[in-house]
């Protein structure tokens, strides 16, 4: 049935459809609306849940670990300098392999405050073994979030399903939301990989030696690898009972264009109408939405921009010294093809600018003109500023 | 290695224990469980095994207690009243609160046993075929006798008197030591298989005999004769001997209480007899040529004796006496304390010239004692004569060996020791019929209590106590962080207005409440009682606990050698020693 | 003593704990107490590196380990996964050292206890970081050197009072315990247990190597610290109701000192002022607890086997 919802009330409908049994949260705008959701639904019982109201982030993801060791389905909410105070335990919880599902809700990370939209947050965790998915609407936010308790527990491996603050978690959209019982068919219950229990008592996470870590380090790698494709087998599933399906990558125009647009999370939608009225002006323009970014897709990256003289990657996101972050792993993933694409890349829409089609745009005149690339993302739409230490 | 796909995930989840890891290798101190000496059992005379008599009793295991002291004293009922406690004076718990009233609790066992009519089965070995005879049914006789059956000798005992006992019987008042008591012991000591034969008085000549009839004669006829006080004016009619005068008093005598009697000596016999004397309506004074604290009667005798109205005059020696109008006059000298005596006494000398003069009406002197014949004694020092701590053994040709013991071969004299020189004796025999003459002295030193010379019989036959440290534990050793103060039992007594003309026994029993809350102030040095600390507090989960105490032991494998169990043993009992020595 | 616990151990041997460790003889104490049917979380800590090396492990009930600030954080989680297993048997405990209680960990604990959330947490206390070298905590005492706190900078703050860190919270149970007094201890882990909510409980353990004292006097020393009044055994029920529960023999502070290296550069004076600090905090501590019944406190151990109760007499 349809429901008009913000994108945080999808990420809590599809979580009590889930039939989800820890919560833990704690609040940081603009993810709070989701376990203000979550909470009242655990305490009028419309879930058979506990909600762990915790004092922070760290202890957020530390109970989950917890009740993930428990053998129950375990799900929570952040954003920005929550999800940066959890790191120790993003680690933890990949390297326990314990299949914990996170709305991460992007935001700028501090200093200076800023709580509008900006990919730095989630992309900072790319190496913490978390399955990282980008969503661009509300509709995708609720289907990844039924899928990645799918993907979570069939390979044993975290996943965080993102999406940008205000611009979807805040944006009120029509949402199909399914029945319990078509939820259900698709979402078998919980079977943990491992419970703890007296009954079969076990050491879970005790020191391992240098003899051993990399073999444990090397099951995850493997496990990862795996996860393209249990995404699309996810994915089929998804799509017989629901009749939607996404991909780790979307290509919109991909096999006959000059140049690729490349981007991520709700840029694609502003994305995609530039790209009908470059199309319609002839333009060989296609676009690359992804949506997985960890594991990154290589080979679907790859295989989607094989045609393109010059790919354009744009990156609502910023590493400061490396620029980009999309930018950088796209090149990485590019640089041992034959015949491979020039790859532009610009960095926009930090903490929460608005990235208007006119914006996009110049982005594609600039790499359409453009001989060589920077080696550094281009930076657009910067102001001349004042500043109180430089007068 | 087979790396997990995807459905198996790779996780740390642990399938071994930690009991491959033999730790033990670390250890470079290994501790030991080891009992010790206690330093009471050591100044017990007869050796008595008084940590782990205390420990049974603290447990409500009175009759195995009393059983426990009957392995090395037949006469617990007897020593529970009579015995001077020497145990109590040396105990480590003194140096914490105070002593342990060990003689109050022997005789409490005693008393419990007794009452409950319980008979005994001492381990007893095979019968021997050497007849032991034993003159003198004191004491020192009954214990040899009661010994030598537990070895396996026939026994008869030769007592002159119509009742066994000697000094116990006829020396000691019945307030003190009621004569149901001493029957009940002797009934015991008879049940043993020795044969006491009464009004059966052995002369010179059929001392001879005895030696002929049997393998070997044992003499125990003690001090039955008061020592005279050597003045001028004593006669027999001027001074009394103060034993005779108990031995009266227990033969159903009326005691002679008129007038004013004044009893010579600082010993028990002298505080007995003035007590006698007072309780039955007389008026009697001790005079000592010492000091009350220099005293060797037991203080408690001395205190009640005052209480009583006996009169105490000291530094007062006697030299002359006179008669004087029916009465007596009897010149003292005064004496003065001048620096000390070897044996940490006051040494007195005269003090002056000055004397003192009591118009008296009997004069008893309670100064010591001396056998009644000659042959008694044991011979002096010759070929064919070995002497030891608490007998003489004399070998020779034409005879089967003799060997003297009790008040005449013991340097103190006291129950005690005469209970030590029976045991002795009989050990002495047994070894010498057993291995011949040279092993006697080595087999002695092996069943030495502590620094001794007490011995004990349970180490003799074998019994684990042989196999004991001889390390006397000092109270530094003792954790006393696991006891705390408590008041010692205090002997309940009869009022002093109910002790006159009473044969009543003084001192009251006990209640077995408070027996059980006095034995458990033992420390029981140096004996492991499995108190469990050694288990409770082991990091390495080492110390292995059995059924029985014999099984608990330390798993090597792991003990890391941290020594917690060696400090936190509140008894001394587990040791730390170089690892492999 | 005969401890009213578990025959069983659920501690195997062969662990790598130092000779003496005393949070060793805690755990197997509080195990013995506990039973079966308990799950430890345990963060960083000696005891994460003593209950073993995979594939081992020492103990014989589940150990899950937790980061450093995580003890409470994880432990509750877990509860809440047993409550939606119906797992209502299980108890589940956090054992955490000092560094984990008072300092990184204290945020989630206080999280967690403001929650009531229904575990043991247990801190043993060995007054330093000993796993990562004997570094300062804020549970190290005043007067202590580490090697945080060197020469003669050694530490002149006083110990953080954890107990009424905890205590503030009004959580049901609130109990110190120390390696030297096992039964106190095995008493307190089963009153912890029935009660439903949080319970701390703070156990005293020495650290032989960190406090520079010979394996052989690890429970002395921390029984000291009981009869000195550096560490009182007291417990405190719903926030309000303290009861002391040791009053037994007493010692100047100086002995507890003396018997220690960390504290060797001591001077008259500092015992001095130490010992005003810690009568301080003891005549503090009796003000709360009020008048009380002495048979409600232990004198000390015991030190006798209990009585064959069919032999009696």
């Amino acid at each position: 049935m349809k429901q008009v919802l913000e994108g945080n009330s999808a990420v809590a409908e599809a979580v009590r459809l889930a039939r989800v049994q820890v919560i833990s949260a704690y609040p940081i705008t603009p993810q709070s609306h989701i376990v203000e959701v979550l909470s009242d639904y655990c305490a009028t019982g419309k879930m058979d849940a506990r909600y762990l109201r915790v004092e922070s982030e760290h202890s957020c993801l530390a109970s989950l670990v917890g009740a993930a060791c428990g053998g129950v389905r375990t799900f929570t909410a952040t954003s920005s300098a929550g999800l940066a105070y959890m790191h120790e335990m993003l680690h933890w919880t990949a390297g326990s392999r314990l299949p914990i599902v996170m709305a991460e809700v992007n935001r700028a990370l501090g200093a200076p405050w800023n709580i509008w939209s900006d990919q730095t947050d989630s992309l900072s965790q790319r190496d913490t073994g978390w399955i990282q998915l980008y969503c661009e609407d509300g509709q995708e936010v609720f289907d990844t979030t039924l899928q990645a308790f799918r993907l979570a527990e069939w390979v044993n491996l975290p996943v965080m399903v993102v999406m940008e603050g205000f611009l979807l978690s805040h944006t009120y959209e029509p949402v199909d939301i399914p029945e319990q019982e078509e939820v259900d068919r698709f979402l078998p219950p919980y079977n943990p990989a491992f419970k703890v229990d007296t009954k079969n008592p076990f050491t879970v996470n005790s020191i391992a030696p240098p003899s051993i870590y990399m073999e444990i380090r090397h099951d995850n790698a493997v496990a990862m690898d795996q996860v393209p494709e249990r995404f699309d087998d996810v994915e089929k599933e998804f799509e017989v009972l629901f009749n939607r399906r996404y991909g780790a990558v979307e290509a919109i125009n991909c096999d006959d264009a000059e140049i690729i647009l490349v981007t991520s999370g709700t840029i694609t939608s502003t994305a995609r109408l530039l790209l009908e009225d470059l199309r319609d002006r002839g333009e060989k323009v296609a676009l690359l939405k992804m949506k997985m970014f960890r594991p990154f897709p290589v080979e679907l990256v790859c295989r989607a921009l094989k045609s393109a003289k010059k790919v354009a990657v744009i990156d609502r996101n910023f590493s400061s010294g490396a620029g980009g972050i999309f930018l950088q792993e796209v090149r990485a993933a590019l640089c041992n093809r034959q015949d491979r694409p020039l790859v532009f890349g610009y960095v926009v829409g930090l903490g929460g600018r608005d990235v208007t089609k006119a914006v996009l745009e110049e982005i594609y005149k600039a790499t359409k003109d453009g001989d060589v690339p920077s080696d550094k993302s281009v930076w657009i739409g910067l102001r001349e500023v004042k500043h109180a230490i430089g007068r | 290695m087979s790396v997990a796909m995807g459905q198996k995930p790779f996780v740390v989840i642990t399938y071994e224990t930690t009991e491959s890891n033999k730790t033990g290798s670390w250890r470079f101190l290994k501790p030991r469980y080891q009992d010790k000496q206690s330093p009471c059992s050591a100044g017990c005379p007869a050796g008595e095994d008084i940590g782990m008599i205390e420990m049974l009793a603290r447990q409500g295991l009175f009759n195995e207690a009393w059983e426990m002291i009957l392995r090395e004293n037949p006469l617990p009922g007897v020593c529970g009243r009579v015995c001077f406690h020497p145990c109590e004076s040396v105990c480590n718990r003194k140096d914490f609160d105070s002593p342990i009233a060990v003689h109050t609790l022997e005789r409490f066992l005693a008393d419990t046993a007794a009452g409950k009519g319980l008979a005994t089965t001492p381990q007893k070995l095979p019968k021997r075929n050497q007849r032991i005879a034993v003159i003198g049914a004191g004491p020192a006789g009954l214990s040899a006798a009661w010994f030598l059956s537990m070895l396996g000798y026939p026994c008869d005992i030769f007592e002159a008197l119509p009742e066994a006992g000697g000094i116990l019987r006829w020396g000691i008042p019945e307030y003190r030591l009621p004569l149901a008591v001493l029957q009940s012991e002797i009934a015991r000591i008879r049940s043993q298989g020795v044969h006491i034969l009464t009004k059966k008085a052995v002369s010179s000549e059929s001392f001879h005999e005895l030696r002929r009839s049997y393998s070997a004669v044992f003499l125990g006829c003690g001090h039955a004769h008061g020592a005279p006080l050597g003045i001028a004016g004593e006669t027999p009619e001027s001074v009394k001997d103060g034993l005779d005068f108990l031995r009266r008093a227990r033969q159903g005598e009326r005691p002679l209480c008129d007038g004013f009697s004044v009893v010579i000596g600082g010993g028990n016999t002298a505080v007995d007899v003035a007590r006698t004397i007072t309780m039955s309506g007389g008026n009697a004074a001790i005079l000592y040529r010492r000091r009350r604290e220099d005293m060797p009667a037991f203080g408690d005798e001395i205190a009640m004796a005052l209480e009583e109205g006996v009169g105490l005059e000291e530094l007062v020696a006697p030299s002359a006496i006179e008669c004087h109008d029916g009465r007596l006059r009897l010149l003292l000298r005064k004496m003065k304390i001048k620096g000390r005596d070897k044996d940490g006494r006051g040494r007195i000398v005269f003090d002056g010239k000055k004397t003192v003069k009591k118009v008296v009406d009997h004069i008893f002197a309670a100064t010591g004692a001396t056998a009644a014949e000659l042959w008694y004694s044991p011979p002096l020092a010759q070929r064919g004569v070995i002497g030891f701590s608490h007998c003489v053994l004399l070998l020779e040709e034409g005879g089967a060996p003799v060997i003297y013991g009790g008040d005449l071969t013991n340097e103190a004299k006291n129950v005690a020791q005469a209970i030590a020189s029976g045991k002795q004796a009989a050990m002495v025999l047994d070894t010498y019929f057993e291995r011949g003459i040279d092993e006697i002295k080595p087999r002695l030193e092996a069943c030495v209590v502590g620094d001794g010379p007490a011995l004990s019989m349970e180490a003799y036959l074998g019994g684990p106590r042989g196999l004991r440290s001889s390390h006397l534990v000092q109270y530094a050793e003792i954790n006393t962080d696991y006891f705390q103060n408590e008041t010692r039992v205090t002997q309940p007594r009869l009022a002093v207005e109910d002790r006159s003309r009473s044969v009543n026994e003084i001192e009251l029993p006990i209640t077995a409440e408070t027996a059980l809350r006095e034995s458990g102030r033992c420390f029981n040095c140096g004996l492991c009682d499995e108190c469990d600390n050694c288990y409770v507090f082991c990091p390495d989960a080492a110390v292995i606990r059995g059924q029985h105490m014999e099984n608990r032991h330390i798993n090597y494998d792991y003990c890391k050698g941290c020594g917690v169990c060696f400090t936190e043993c509140p008894r001394h009992a587990v040791i730390m020693g170089e690892e492999g020595s | 003593m005969r401890l009213d616990a578990d025959e069983r151990e659920f501690m195997c041997s062969g662990h790598a704990a130092c000779p003496g460790c005393g949070a060793v003889i805690a755990l197997r104490i509080f195990t013995k107490a506990m039973g079966e049917n308990t799950i430890l979380v345990i963060p960083a800590s000696c005891t994460g590196v003593i209950v073993g090396v995979y594939p081992q492990s020492v103990m014989r009930i589940p150990v899950v380990h937790a980061p450093m600030p995580a003890g409470a954080s994880v432990a509750s989680g877990l509860r809440a996964a047993l409550d939606m297993r119906g797992d209502t048997d299980t108890t589940v405990v956090a054992w955490a050292g000092d560094g984990g209680t008072f300092d990184i960990g204290f945020q989630a604990l206080s999280g967690a206890v403001e929650r009531n959330e229904d575990f043991i947490y247990v801190c043993y206390d060995n007054e330093a970081y000993m796993n990562t070298g004997i570094q300062c905590s804020s549970s190290t005492p005043y007067g202590a050197w580490t090697t945080t706190t060197p020469g003669q900078d050694w530490k002149r703050l006083r110990k953080k009072n954890i107990v009424e860190a905890l205590v503030a919270h009004r959580i049901p149970y609130v109990a110190t315990a120390n390696i030297a007094f096992p039964e106190d201890l095995v008493r307190k882990v089963k009153k912890a247990k029935s009660i439903k909510g949080s319970k701390f409980l703070h156990i005293f353990a020495s650290c032989p190597p960190g406090w520079r004292i010979p394996s052989e006097i690890s429970v002395k020393t921390a029984r000291m610290a009981v009869q000195a009044n550096i560490f009182p055994l007291y417990e405190v029920e719903d926030g309000v109701r303290y009861t002391i529960n040791y009053k037994g023999k007493q010692r100047p502070v100086q002995d507890y000192f003396e018997v220690q290296g960390r504290f060797s550069h001591l001077t008259a004076e500092d015992f001095e002022q130490i010992q005003k600090m810690v009568e301080e905090d003891w005549e503090l501590l009796q003000r709360k607890a009020g008048d009380q019944a002495a048979d409600a406190c232990i004198q000390s151990s015991s030190a006798k086997r209990a009585i064959k109760p069919n032999k009696v007499f």
